[in-house]
C-alpha cells in the first residue's frame, strides 16, 4: 500500500527553513514571490483546455437532454418534458456543428504546432495531448450517434407501429363490409322468394278482376235494360191505371 | 498480487486518486518519469497504449535529457537513491514542468527527503512538489501470481553471488538486505504479515530472521506502522494469515536444468524471454542457408505477452502440442469470422441491385448482422495479431524442439527424476551427435549426476568425462556440483521427484494432430502426468500442516507474536488457504508452473511463487560453471 508522506514533506521543508534561518543562508525572497510566481500559461495548453471545456460543455448538454430526447417512453411523462422533434432536430443540428467546430480547432491546434520548432518531446507530448482530446472528443460523439441512433430506431418503430395500427384498421373495416353484405344478399334471396310467390296471387287476381269488369259491364247492360223495360212496363202500368179510371169515370157517368 | 500492483500503478497514475471508469472522462494529461527499476515494474504490466489511455502523453527515463515542458503535471516512479535525488532536485531547480507527483519505490530516509526539500525551497517551487509517496512496490510482478525481485543489478544477488565460496560477510548481509527489502515490500503492498517457515542452515534462514524482524519493528511502531487498518489492503479482508516459505535453491537444483514440455517454460528455456518480452529473430526469407554461406539478414522482433492475450493466459501451462493444436483451431475459427464478413460485405455490395423480394426480405436481419461484424472488426484484428504473434512464437519454438531434439532429453530427465527404468543408455545419448547442443547434453549429465543415489563408479565417470569434453561441453560446472552433494545432506534423504512419467499421447490425438500446421513428425508427443516437485512438496507438507521429515524441523516465525519465538512448534493448526513460496538463490516458470497446477486441483487455495531472480537453464549452468572454476 502506498504510504502518503506529503505531510513529512513539508514538515521537512520546515525543517530546512528554520535551518537555514538558523544558519543565516537565507533565501530572502520577499513575501510575496514565495507565493507560486503565476506563471505565464503557454498558449498551447490554454486552447487545449478550451477545446477541452468546450467538448465538456457538449458533453453536458447532450447528457443533460438525454432522457427527454430519447423519451424514455413512460406515459406518465407530462407533456412539459415531452420533446417536439423539431427541438430535437435543433439539438441534433446543434451537435453537429459543435463537434465540427471542435474537430476543425483540433485540427489547427495540431497544423500550428507541427509548424513550431520545438524540441521533440514537447512535440511529442502536443501531439499525444492532441490525441487524447480527440479521443476524448470520439467519446462524446459516439454519445450523440447513439442518442440519434435510438431516436431514429425510435422513429421507425413509431413508423412501423402507425403502419401496422392502420392496416389493423383497414382490415377490421373490411371484415365488417363483408359481414353487411352477406347479409344483404340473404335478405335479397328471402325477397326475391316472396317476390315470386306473390306473383301467382296477383296473376289469380288479375284474372279475378278481368272477369269481374265483364261481369259489371254485363250487368250494367242487363240493368239497362231493366231499366228500359222498367220504364216501359211503368208506362203499360200507367196506361192501365189511366184506362181504368176513364173506365171508372165512364162507368160512372152510365149509371147516373 | 498482480491485480494489486497494476491497480496501485493505475492509482498511481491517476495522482492517487481511483480511476473514473467513466467511458468519456475529460482528459488530464501527464508526464510519467522512471528510472530503469521503476520500467522494469511498469513495463511487463502495462503496455504503451495503456499507458496513453491513462493520459500519460511522454515516458522518459530519469536519467535523459528532458525538455521542460510547461503546463503538464509530471508523476516520478523512482528508487531513492542519491544519484535519482541529484536528478530530481536539479528538474526542481530548472523548472521542467508544472507540478510534481513523486513515488519512490522503497521507502525513502528522512535526510533525502530533506534534500529534496531544500532544493524545492532555493527553486521556489515548494508548491509545486504536490505529492510524496512511498509505493513499497519494490518487487516486479510478472504475473498474477508470480513475482521477482529487482531486475536490475540481478547478478548482485543471483545464485552465484549468495553461493560463492569467498563470499565476505558484509557482501553477504548486503544482499540479504536487498532481499528482505524487496520481500517487506511485498508484504506491504499484499497487506498481510505471513507466518514464516524456513529450513535450517542456509541464505533463505538468513533471510527469514531478518524479515522477521523487520516485520515485527514495524509492528511495534505503532506510529508508522504499514499494517494498520488505514494502510490495509487486500490481506484486511482474509480471515487467515498466509503462509511464507522461504525455499533455498540449493534443495533442487535438478529442476533449473530440466527440459520442459510446457509453452512458458519453453519459450523461457529456448528463447529470448524477459519480463514477460519475447524477442526473436524472424529470418527475412525461408530458404535454408547451406551450410557455410552467410544467412540472410534477420529481423529482431518481440512481443508482449500479457494479461490481456487470452489464448496466452489459457495455455501458457499447456504441454506444447495442445498449443500447437489450439493455434491451429484459433486459426480456423478466425478463419470463419473473417469469411462471415466477407460474406456479409458481398451481401450488401449485391444489395444495390435489384434482386427480387428475397434480399429486401432478409434485409433487416442483415443490417444487424453487418453492424455486429463490423463493431466486432477491432476485436477480429486483435484476434488475428494475436494468432500471428504465437504461430510466430510456437513455430520458433518447434525449430528448436527439432532440431535439439528436446522431446527426447524431457522424457530421458523425467525418467532420470522419477527413478524408473531408462531405456538407452546415457552415453548414447550424450555421443549422439544429432542430438542437442553442448548445453543440452551438459544439463542431461548433470541431473543425472545429481538424481544418482550413489554417485557413478570412477570409470564410468571418465567415460562420460570424454565424452561430454568430446562433444564440446564444458566441464567447470560438474565441479561445482560435485561440491555440492558433499555439502549438502542429499545423501541423508535423496531428492525425491515424485512419481513422474511420461506417457506417449494416444494415436487418435496423433491422427488429429497431422492435419495441423505444425507438422510435429518425429516429434513425440508426450504428455506430463501430474507430480510434484520438492518446492512444490514442500509446500504441501506446510500448508496441509502434514508431518514429513523433510520439513518437520523447518524454523518457525510469527512477526506478530509478542516475544521472540524460537519455538518452531507451529501454533496454528488449520492448513493454510493462502500461501507464498519464495526461492532464495532463482527460480524458473517450471517451478511455476508445478505450483500453478498444484493449486489448480486444490480448489480455494492461492499460491503465489517469488523468486530472487529468474533464469534459465543456460543462464543457471553459466553461474554453476563460473562457481565450479574458482
Amino acid at each position: 500500500m502506498a504510504v502518503d508522506i506529503t505531510v513529512l514533506f513539508k514538515a521537512s521543508v520546515k525543517t530546512v527553513k528554520t535551518r537555514n534561518k538558523a544558519i543565516g543562508v537565507g533565501f530572502d525572497l520577499p513575501k510575496e514571490e514565495i507565493f507560486k510566481k503565476s506563471r505565464p500559461k503557454h498558449g498551447f495548453s490554454l486552447k487545449a483546455k478550451e477545446v477541452i471545456s468546450n467538448i465538456t460543455k457538449l458533453k453536458d448538454f447532450l447528457l443533460q437532454h438525454r432522457k427527454d430526447y430519447v423519451n424514455a417512453g413512460s406515459l406518465i411523462s407530462s407533456d412539459l418534458t415531452r420533446m417536439t422533434d423539431n427541438e430535437r432536430d435543433q439539438i441534433d443540428q446543434d451537435a453537429q456543428i459543435f463537434m465540427r467546430t471542435c474537430s476543425e480547432a483540433i485540427k489547427q491546434l495540431r497544423s500550428e504546432a507541427e509548424k513550431q520548432v520545438i524540441p521533440t518531446q514537447i512535440r511529442e507530448h502536443r501531439g499525444a495531448v492532441l490525441d487524447l482530446i480527440e479521443i476524448y472528443l470520439r467519446g462524446v460523439c459516439k454519445l450523440y450517434s447513439e442518442q440519434r441512433a435510438i431516436r431514429v430506431k425510435r422513429v421507425f418503430e413509431q413508423e412501423n407501429q402507425r403502419l401496422v395500427s392502420e392496416m389493423s384498421n383497414l382490415v377490421d373495416e373490411v371484415r365488417q363490409i363483408e359481414g353487411k353484405v352477406v347479409e344483404i344478399s340473404r335478405l335479397q334471396e328471402i325477397f326475391a322468394e316472396k317476390v315470386l310467390m306473390q306473383e301467382t296471387e296477383i296473376d289469380s287476381i288479375h284474372q279475378l278482376v278481368v272477369g269481374a269488369t265483364e261481369n259489371v259491364k254485363e250487368g250494367n247492360e242487363d240493368i239497362r235494360e231493366a231499366i228500359k223495360n222498367n220504364a216501359g212496363f211503368r208506362v203499360w202500368i200507367l196506361f192501365f191505371l189511366v184506362m181504368c179510371s176513364f173506365s171508372l169515370l165512364f162507368l160512372d157517368w152510365y149509371d147516373s | 498480487c498482480c491485480p494489486v500492483t497494476a491497480g496501485l500503478s493505475m492509482r498511481m497514475l491517476n495522482f492517487n486518486t481511483s480511476p473514473l471508469k467513466n467511458t468519456a472522462a475529460e482528459p488530464v494529461w501527464k508526464v510519467l518519469i522512471y528510472d530503469r527499476f521503476g520500467q522494469d515494474i511498469i513495463s511487463p504490466l502495462l503496455a504503451v497504449k495503456e499507458l496513453r489511455d491513462m493520459g500519460i502523453t511522454l515516458h522518459l527515463l530519469l536519467h535523459s535529457d528532458r525538455d521542460p515542458i510547461p503546463d503538464v503535471p509530471a508523476i516520478y516512479f523512482v528508487m531513492p537513491t542519491e544519484e535519482n535525488i541529484d536528478r530530481i532536485c536539479q528538474d526542481l531547480r530548472n523548472q521542467l514542468y508544472e507540478s510534481y507527483y513523486l513515488n519512490f519505490i522503497s521507502a525513502i530516509s528522512r535526510s533525502k527527503l530533506e534534500d529534496i526539500a531544500s532544493a524545492a525551497l532555493s527553486a521556489n517551487a515548494v508548491t509545486q512538489v504536490t505529492k510524496v509517496f512511498d509505493q513499497y512496490l519494490n518487487f516486479i510482478t510478472l504475473e498474477d501470481d508470480m513475482f521477482i525481485l529487482c531486475n536490475q543489478n540481478k547478478e548482485l544477488i543471483s545464485y552465484h553471488a549468495i553461493n560463492k565460496p569467498d563470499i565476505m560477510d558484509t557482501e553477504m548481509e548486503a544482499i540479504m538486505d536487498t532481499i528482505v527489502d524487496s520481500l517487506f515490500c511485498f508484504f506491504v503492498t499484499l497487506g498481510a504479515v505471513p507466518i514464516i517457515r524456513c529450513p535450517r542452515g542456509n541464505a533463505a534462514e538468513m533471510v527469514a530472521v531478518k524479515l522477521d524482524k523487520k516485520l515485527r519493528e514495524n509492528l511495534r511502531d505503532a506510529r508508522n506502522s504499514l499494517f494498520t487498518g488505514d494502510n490495509m489492503g487486500a490481506g484486511q479482508f482474509s480471515f487467515q494469515r498466509p503462509l511464507f516459505v522461504l525455499a533455498d535453491r540449493n534443495l533442487d537444483l535438478a529442476t533449473p536444468l530440466h527440459h520442459t514440455w510446457t509453452y512458458q517454460a519453453l519459450i523461457h528455456d529456448v528463447l529470448d524471454f524477459h519480463l514477460n518480452r519475447v524477442s526473436m529473430d524472424e529470418s527475412v526469407g525461408s530458404e535454408a542457408s547451406p551450410s557455410g554461406a552467410r544467412p540472410k539478414k534477420k529481423n529482431k522482433k518481440s512481443y508482449d505477452l500479457t494479461a490481456a492475450d487470452k489464448f496466452w493466459q489459457k495455455h501458457k501451462g499447456s504441454p506444447f502440442p495442445e498449443v500447437a493444436e489450439s493455434v491451429q483451431e484459433e486459426l480456423d475459427t478466425y478463419r470463419a469470422q473473417e469469411d462471415e464478413v466477407k460474406r456479409l460485405k458481398s451481401i450488401m455490395g449485391l444489395e444495390g441491385e435489384d434482386e427480387g423480394p428475397i434480399s429486401s426480405i432478409s434485409m433487416s436481419d442483415n443490417t444487424a448482422k453487418l453492424t455486429s461484424a463490423v463493431s466486432s472488426l477491432p476485436e477480429l484484428l486483435e484476434k488475428k495479431r494475436l494468432i500471428d504473434l504465437h504461430t510466430n512464437v510456437a513455430t520458433a519454438v518447434l525449430d528448436h524442439i527439432k532440431s535439439r531434439k528436446l522431446d527426447v532429453y524431457f522424457e530421458y530427465e523425467e525418467k532420470l527424476m522419477s527413478k524408473s527404468t531408462l531405456e538407452k543408455s546415457l552415453l548414447d545419448i550424450i555421443s549422439d551427435p544429432d542430438a542437442g547442443t553442448p548445453e543440452d547434453k551438459m544439463r542431461l549429465f548433470l541431473i543425472f549426476y545429481i538424481t544418482a543415489l550413489q554417485p557413478p563408479s570412477e570409470t564410468d565417470l571418465d567415460q562420460y568425462k570424454k565424452a561430454l569434453l568430446e562433444t564440446g561441453c564444458d566441464l567447470s560446472s560438474l565441479n561445482y556440483i560435485k561440491q555440492w552433494k558433499a555439502f549438502t545432506k542429499i545423501a541423508a534423504t535423496p531428492s525425491n521427484y515424485g512419481n513422474s512419467g511420461v506417457k506417449p499421447m494416444g494415436l487418435f490425438s496423433r491422427v488429429m494432430n497431422s492435419g495441423s500446421q505444425f507438422v510435429m513428425e518425429g516429434v513425440k508427443h508426450l504428455v506430463l502426468k501430474q507430480h510434484n516437485l520438492p518446492v512444490t512438496r514442500i509446500l504441501d507438507n506446510l500448508m496441509e500442516m502434514k508431518s514429513n521429515p523433510e520439513t518437520d524441523d523447518y524454523r518457525y516465525f510469527d512477526p506478530k507474536m509478542l516475544r521472540g519465538s524460537e519455538s518452531s512448534t507451529p501454533r496454528n493448526k488449520n492448513p493454510f488457504q493462502e500461501a507464498i513460496v519464495f526461492v532464495v538463490g532463482g527460480g524458473n516458470y517450471i517451478e511455476y508452473q508445478n505450483l500453478v497446477d498444484y493449486t489448480k486441483a486444490k480448489p480455494g487455495k492461492r499460491v503465489l511463487y517469488g523468486c530472487s531472480e529468474l533464469f534459465n537453464a543456460g543462464q543457471f549452468i553459466k553461474q554453476l560453471s563460473s562457481l565450479g572454476q574458482k
